[in-house]
């Protein structure tokens, strides 16, 4: 009767794909923010070239703002809806978080890819190293979803939600942010990147990850 | 045989005092009424049973066969049916059930899923294309009971199971948890109604403060 932890995290993840397609809510949220933004800043730039770290810093913020739009509901549409007690009740603390944690990656991996098209296209950049463009693209959505599902979780356990969450973000998400900036910087602008700070934030996101595991435990179960 | 203990446990919320001190053992084959008038505290009876809530004070502990359970080991045993739990309201009768049974490794096939829905008195061909949001109350209440039956849970945390149910859905409440009691499950059955509480061997009147 004992569930592997790859099944259930299969199982959790599934669902919340089945229940995004079905209720477009946060899809449409995050997809809007992104497309309205970046529609604004092209037409304010009006073909004008970007300098490459300022090209990097609004790819960033566009990409983290959009998350937020639609990362932190993860738990909270559960708590909204009333399916917090039955999914304590049947699934796992390590399931249920890495499943969602693994949703919120793909989520956010579309949307980011989503994003850099478009961005491409509407700002007029185009990368120079490709490589260190896409991992420091993979890197950074891992380190947001996996620190906005903690955090997601956090909040919603806390009696005051309304801001918790994007106070306690800032924080957590920075160590992946600046160096996220400072790549995207180099290759888009084709100058020296530092490519340890890759390893760096593959190492925080590790951490992260490893972090949310052992305190979601505590979380879940109230004894 | 599966035990549950509570040793001199209160709780109080916002300071103010629900219940207790409460002493109590809760046995594996019987069943155990909790009453009491409303906000007396027998719904969060359950969820200290269970381990879904701290208490405020005192310690409870639950025993299978001489070992305590804790955290995931504990909710294995758990199935419970209450109002407030939701299911999810864009999946369908089978899908809920198969997520949420599917997370404890249970898996259920057509035979099995049609005899539960045929137990609890819900027809296979009205719930196969709707989502369990558009089902009515009463529904929701039997695919509740469907999903604890499923469970092979052995401890059994019932908050007003009849409720919403006519009266098959009540009989049919009332054959189950007879049934389960018989097997060996421990039913503690929250409720003021009087057939409910006429089913225990045992009752826990909470006075309230």
């Amino acid at each position: 009767m004992n569930v592997s932890l790859w099944q259930g995290i299969k199982r959790m993840f599934c669902k919340e794909f089945v229940l995004g397609l079905r209720f477009k809510a946060a899809w449409a949220a995050m997809f809007m923010f992104a497309l309205t933004t970046l529609a604004c800043v092209s037409l304010a730039l009006q073909g004008g070239q970007m300098e490459p770290r300022l090209a990097a810093a609004l790819l960033w913020v566009i990409v983290f703002f959009a998350s937020m739009a639609g990362a932190d509901r993860g738990f909270a549409d559960e708590d909204t809806a009333g399916t917090l007690l039955i999914l304590k009740l049947y699934g796992g603390a390590q399931p249920v978080l890495l499943g969602k944690m693994l949703y919120s990656f793909f989520l956010l991996l579309v949307l980011a890819v989503f994003i850099v098209l478009l961005f491409l296209v509407l700002i007029g950049v185009e990368p120079v190293f490709w490589g260190v463009f896409i991992l420091t693209l993979v890197f950074g959505v891992a380190g947001i979803a996996a620190a906005g599902t903690l955090l997601a979780a956090l909040a919603t356990g806390a009696r005051v939600k309304n801001g918790l969450f994007s106070v306690l973000m800032l924080p957590v998400i920075l160590p992946v942010f600046l160096p996220a900036v400072y790549l995207t910087a180099g290759a888009l602008g084709g100058s020296d990147t530092a490519l340890n700070y890759l390893g760096g934030m593959a190492l925080y996101d590790g951490l992260l990850i490893v972090g949310a595991s052992v305190l979601f435990d505590y979380l879940w179960y109230e004894d | 045989m599966v035990k549950i203990n509570f040793r001199a446990v209160e709780q109080r919320f916002y300071g103010r005092q629900i219940f207790g001190p409460l002493d109590c053992t809760l046995s594996g084959g019987r069943i155990m009424a909790v009453t009491g008038k409303n906000g007396s505290g027998k719904s969060t009876f359950l969820k200290l049973a269970g381990h879904l809530l701290p208490p405020s004070q005192g310690k409870i502990t639950v025993v299978s066969d001489g070992r305590e359970l804790r955290g995931e080991e504990l909710r294995r045993h758990l199935a419970m049916v209450t109002p407030e739990m939701r299911f999810y309201d864009r999946l369908t009768a089978r899908e809920n059930m198969d997520f949420l049974l599917g997370m404890r490794g249970i898996t259920l096939d057509n035979a099995v899923y049609g005899e539960l829905l045929g137990r609890v008195g819900l027809d296979e061909q009205a719930v196969c294309h709707s989502y369990a949001g558009d089902f009515s109350t009463g529904m929701k209440q039997r695919l509740k009971m469907a999903v604890l039956l499923a469970a092979r849970a052995d401890i059994w945390l019932l908050d007003e199971p009849g409720a919403n149910l006519d009266e098959a859905g009540r009989q049919m409440t009332a054959r189950e948890v007879r049934a389960a009691a018989d097997k060996g499950v421990l039913v503690v059955l929250a409720t003021n109604e009087p057939g409910e509480e006429a089913l225990a061997d045992e009752r826990i009147a909470l006075a309230g403060h």
